[in-house]
């Protein structure tokens, strides 16, 4: 399975196990064993050098940072658009970009409280997604 | 070492929809401008600094060796610059470290892309990727929703409206109608501002720059050449530079360019002024809240009051810093490679007093911005007679 609703980039082990987790509907991030700081989404290397890193679950709750509607989408994005993208501060501080899905415009406020899904994108893709609380 | 970098030429091709060139024709126009502007030969040239900041745009991989052979610098040394929509910037950062260790007397700095050949569906596909490929691209994410969700976190936090947006747009426009190298010659009302289609809200039409083909190219030299080749050579004085987080969401902050508060007051510092010296200023208006950002990050007016900055006139000639007198990436057009060269330019004119109509009068210090995508590259350069 691939993540997102488009990419350009290879599965590489790091994606498959995010993937494959959050399709069983847990969101990981990873911790660095050596100075502590968490990566959501995960990465392989802390920017501290050490590639001693842990995975951890997420929290899936959080407030609206900022958002917009993007109406002229990527080429490759077209037949997706009009969304809505959106930057979420989880219950444990850690930031967090993906779409908003079920809003319109005006009913969107900074600070609403949003709940992190998992979203299966046609048959062979998954991403995860804001839903209002 | 210790002797200065000067401007010595400056060179602009007009910036538009080009169907009648390409890169290599749009830097030629660029170079031949600047070398007539110095009254030099290429031959007086040591080295060069290219910005292209896209092999898509360019369709063309090692696009600065093109440009360098095509405007005949031969077998001298070449250089690539790329940083994103700050391409032009680096280029000149580039070409003065060259200067200033001594490896180069005179320097060519050329800055060029062709981006509209793409269509702009294609063209936001390319920039989207200046997202992060792995966990950003992948959502939609595109140049404008950045800019847009800034855009919405600084109207939460500081009130800053819709119509403040577009009072950067309607000013630019007016003095784009008075720069004859301008993409969009032609003033525009907050009405038609206001009233143009919806992009990513709160950000329409009318806040977002051009997709544009153009090229723009200086000389740099030391000292000692500068006042050889020109009798008005205006020095850099002052250099910064800064850099931030890859994806938006690792910011802590939504309403700010950190990167834009770091280079500048390493500028400020090196050129030994405040921002309350700067007497004219060219600014990355990419999308009009980068211009509100950056009148408050620049140190223009206190955080938060960038809305009311421009609400006031401030950034008018005749206010308290005029911004943006060649008409910004919004109305002159913004390719990419082509823009910090471009800044460099009418900043060199307004301290020159050759900028005609839109002339700040008896300006001697400036002041040039130059962000790459949101933040992740920034360059800030101050210039003196
Ligand atoms: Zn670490």
């Amino acid at each position: 399975m691939k993540f997102g609703y488009v990419s350009c980039l290879p599965e590489t082990p790091l994606i498959t196990r995010f993937v494959e987790e959050l399709n069983n509907g847990r969101l990981m991030g990873t911790k660095c064993e050596k100075c502590g700081a968490k990566y959501l989404p995960p990465r392989a290397h802390c920017k501290c050098g050490s590639a001693d890193i842990k995975w951890y679950e997420a929290p899936r709750r959080g407030k609206i940072l900022t958002y917009t509607p993007v109406v002229v989408p990527p080429e490759s994005m077209s037949k997706y658009a009009p969304y809505m993208v959106a930057v979420v501060k989880l219950e444990d501080k850690t930031r967090l970009l993906a779409q908003l899905t079920g809003v319109t415009l005006n009913m969107l406020r900074v600070g609403m409280l949003v709940q992190v899904i998992t979203r299966r994108v046609g048959a062979d893709r998954i991403a995860y997604e804001f839903k209002l609380v | 070492m210790t002797q200065k970098v000067g401007i010595a030429g400056i060179g602009h091709a007009k910036f538009g929809k080009r169907t009648d060139a390409t890169l290599r024709e749009l830097a030629h126009e660029a170079v031949t401008r600047a070398l007539e502007d110095a009254k030099i030969n290429v031959k007086d040239i040591d080295a060069s600094v290219i910005g292209v900041a896209c092999e898509e745009f360019a369709a063309q991989v090692s696009p600065a060796v093109l440009v360098h052979d095509y405007v005949g610098m031969g077998n001298k040394p070449v250089f690539r610059a790329e940083a994103a929509c700050a391409t032009g910037s680096a280029a000149i950062q580039a070409a003065w470290s060259l200067v200033k260790a001594g490896l180069a007397d005179v320097v060519l700095v050329v800055g060029a892309e062709t981006m509209t050949h793409l269509g702009t569906l294609k063209a936001t596909d390319v920039i989207a990727r200046a997202g992060d490929t792995r966990w950003e691209y992948p959502f939609g994410t595109t140049f404008p929703s950045f800019y847009a969700m800034m855009a919405n976190a600084h109207m939460h936090q500081y009130g800053t409206t819709r119509e403040q947006l577009s009072m950067v747009s309607v000013k630019n426009h007016m003095y784009g109608a008075m720069n004859p190298y301008a993409h969009i010659q032609k003033a525009i009302t907050l009405e038609e501002a206001m009233k143009s289609s919806m992009i990513c809200y709160p950000l329409n039409l009318y806040d977002c720059c051009l997709i544009s083909d153009g090229a723009a190219a200086v000389v740099l030299a030391n000292e000692e050449k500068a006042k050889k080749i020109s009798d008005t050579p205006i020095w850099l004085t002052g250099l910064g530079a800064a850099s931030d987080t890859m994806m938006i969401s690792e910011r802590e902050t939504l309403t700010e360019l950190r990167a834009t508060k770091i280079a500048v007051e390493k500028a400020y510092g090196m050129a030994g002024i405040t921002s309350r010296e700067v007497d004219v200023a060219v600014v990355h208006d990419c999308f009009t809240i980068a211009e509100i950002m950056a009148y408050e990050d620049l140190g223009f007016c206190k955080k938060g009051k960038g809305g009311k900055f421009i609400e006031e006139k401030q950034s008018y000639i005749g206010g308290k810093t005029p911004v943006n007198t060649d008409g910004g990436l919004k109305s002159k057009g913004h390719p990419l490679g082509a823009t910090g060269v471009s800044m460099t330019i009418e900043i060199t004119k307004q301290l020159r007093g050759e900028a005609g109509k839109r002339q700040v009068n008896g300006a001697e210090i400036g002041l040039s911005h130059n962000v790459g995508q949101i933040g992740q590259y920034c360059f800030v350069h101050i210039y003196s007679r």
